[in-house]
């Protein structure tokens, strides 16, 4: 007898396996592991593109140093005249050479920085997430803040299990009301603008409908209310 | 003293007044939990949280009653599906006791802002008007699209897997803009035209006690009663009026309602400015 059921267990385990998604597809990446590439975003399963940004791949002979993409590549001297060119997307030290560093907080130069959930509301202050000095580029390979790793070495530590995909949460929000937002989060903005649209557009039509309707019941005469007695 | 000193018809069965005594209480606790947080910079939003035990306990307290109002509303959906008539379907979906609206309602808004100005009569209403439909279907969509993305927002980790991390920038701001209209519309409009409008002031019976006065309803809605009196289904619908204690019980009950209601709706208002949005 038991020999019979033998199939239908092992259908059963097929069926169960595949449910779980465990048959064709990687097995979901737990938090402490990174991921090949955070171009797409595959949720939490990996399945590279073989498609790496620069910050994906470990440095070798090249320096993650200053560079004006695709004008001039080098190094470039670090001085307040040549604030325009520095682009510290991937330096160790992204605040190397800047001027009385230590009698800034990080507020004073990254004032839009503060105004999110995270800082305002869950009181997280700005080292919590991008660590002590010297603080690393978010691009710069090996920092904690490199989207390969960052849910795994950032977020997962108040959000335990957080995958790739978790992590590609804007942080620091941008307004989404903002005519910048319309480049920089073009779904947010108009998502936002058609959240306001329906709400501004009922208040339009039912404001004044009800505030007329209660003038008009107001001010019938008695005799009038043939049409709307009261109750 | 007569039973009939008062004729009053129904208008809503119990388990609909059920519906809208659950959709009261938990839409009041999540506009409370949810305002408290989104308040939390400021005293107000603090003392409001406290009530739920503070900032985390009412996230606790706003997910558990989430869940429970999408139960409410799938709860809903069955009832619907119990409900109408399918068998006379669709002409049953779009005839005067449904609530789906047709090109009527867009006649009798028209009509009924005419009224407004003095320069047309009051149109005949039926059984419900459009401003009754509105309501419905706001909660409708409010419920689907509210609860979507609380779902979302709830559980990050699930949902993440789904779609992109960013789509829980997009959901919150969609929750919340969906929450302030619902909240607004509710404790303005609604309360309004069910409470303070000169023909309700101070309270509609009908969502508590279920039935109307008849003569009131006749002149509110004359299309309703003269459709009912033809297919002589009026006199099935006769109800006594509640006892006074009931009465009692309804007025403080809806009372303590508009009560909440204008404490999140000034305090929402007043601390505005002071909060990061």
């Amino acid at each position: 007898m038991k020999r019979i059921w033998r199939p239908f267990k092992i259908a059963f385990c097929i069926v169960a396996a595949a449910a779980g998604g465990d048959l064709f597809l990687p097995p979901a990446a737990t938090a402490q592991e990174e991921v090949a590439s955070a171009i797409r975003r595959y949720k939490d399963r990996e399945v590279s593109t073989g498609y790496y940004e620069r910050y994906e791949v470990r440095p070798r002979r090249f320096k993650p140093l200053v560079e004006i993409p695709g004008v001039r590549q080098g190094v470039f001297p670090y001085s307040p005249s040549a604030a325009a060119v520095r682009i510290r997307h991937r330096l160790s030290d992204s605040h190397a050479g800047i001027p009385f560093y230590k009698d800034k907080t990080c507020a004073s130069c990254h004032p839009g920085q503060t105004r999110d959930i995270h800082t305002v509301r869950g009181n997280i202050t700005c080292r919590q997430c991008h660590g002590g000095e010297p603080i690393a580029s978010n691009d710069f390979f090996y920092s904690p803040m490199n989207p390969i790793r960052r849910h795994a070495y950032v977020c997962a530590k108040c959000h335990p299990g957080a995958s790739a995909s978790f992590a590609a949460y804007v942080v620091h929000a941008p307004n989404p009301a903002s005519p910048g937002t319309l480049e920089t989060f073009p779904v947010l903005f108009y998502a936002f603008w058609a959240m306001v649209v329906i709400a501004v557009g009922t208040f339009l039509v039912f404001l004044p409908h009800t505030a007329l309707w209660g003038i008009r019941e107001l001010v019938m005469k008695k005799e009038k209310t043939k049409g709307v007695p009261t109750v | 003293m007569s039973p009939r000193s008062e004729t009053r018809v129904r208008r809503f069965t119990p388990i609909q007044r059920l519906f809208h005594i659950f959709l009261m209480l938990t839409f009041l606790t999540q506009g409370a939990t949810g305002l408290s947080r989104m308040y939390i910079q400021t005293g107000w939003g603090k003392n409001l949280a406290a009530v739920f035990g503070g900032y985390a306990s009412a996230l606790t307290v706003h997910k558990w009653i989430g869940i429970l109002m999408i139960c409410g509303f799938m709860l809903h959906i069955f009832y619907l599906f119990f409900t109408v008539k399918w068998n006379q379907a669709p002409h049953v979906l779009f005839g005067p006791d449904s609530l789906i609206p047709g090109p009527r309602d867009v006649k009798a808004f028209f009509q009924h802002l005419g009224w407004m100005f003095g320069i047309r009569d009051f149109p005949s209403f039926d059984r419900w008007g459009y401003w009754e439909k509105f309501d419905y279907w706001a909660v409708f969509w409010g419920m689907v699209l509210i609860g979507t993305t609380g779902l979302i927002l709830a559980y990050p980790l699930t949902s993440t897997r789904y779609i992109p991390g960013w789509g829980l920038n997009v959901a919150f701001w969609i929750h919340r803009i969906e929450a302030l209209l619902a909240m607004a519309h509710v404790f303005v409009i609604h309360f309004f035209i069910a409470h303070f409008r000169r023909h309700n002031f101070p309270m509609d019976r009908a969502m508590f006690e279920g039935s109307v006065d008849l003569d009131a309803v006749r002149h509110e809605r004359p299309a309703w009663i003269r459709r009912l009196e033809d297919s002589e289904a009026l006199d099935p619908l006769r109800v006594d009026p509640a006892s006074t204690g009931f009465r009692i019980f309804s007025y403080l009950f809806g009372y303590a309602a508009i009560l909440c209601g204008l404490f999140l709706l000034i305090g929402g208002l007043v601390n505005a400015p002071r909060i990061t949005w």
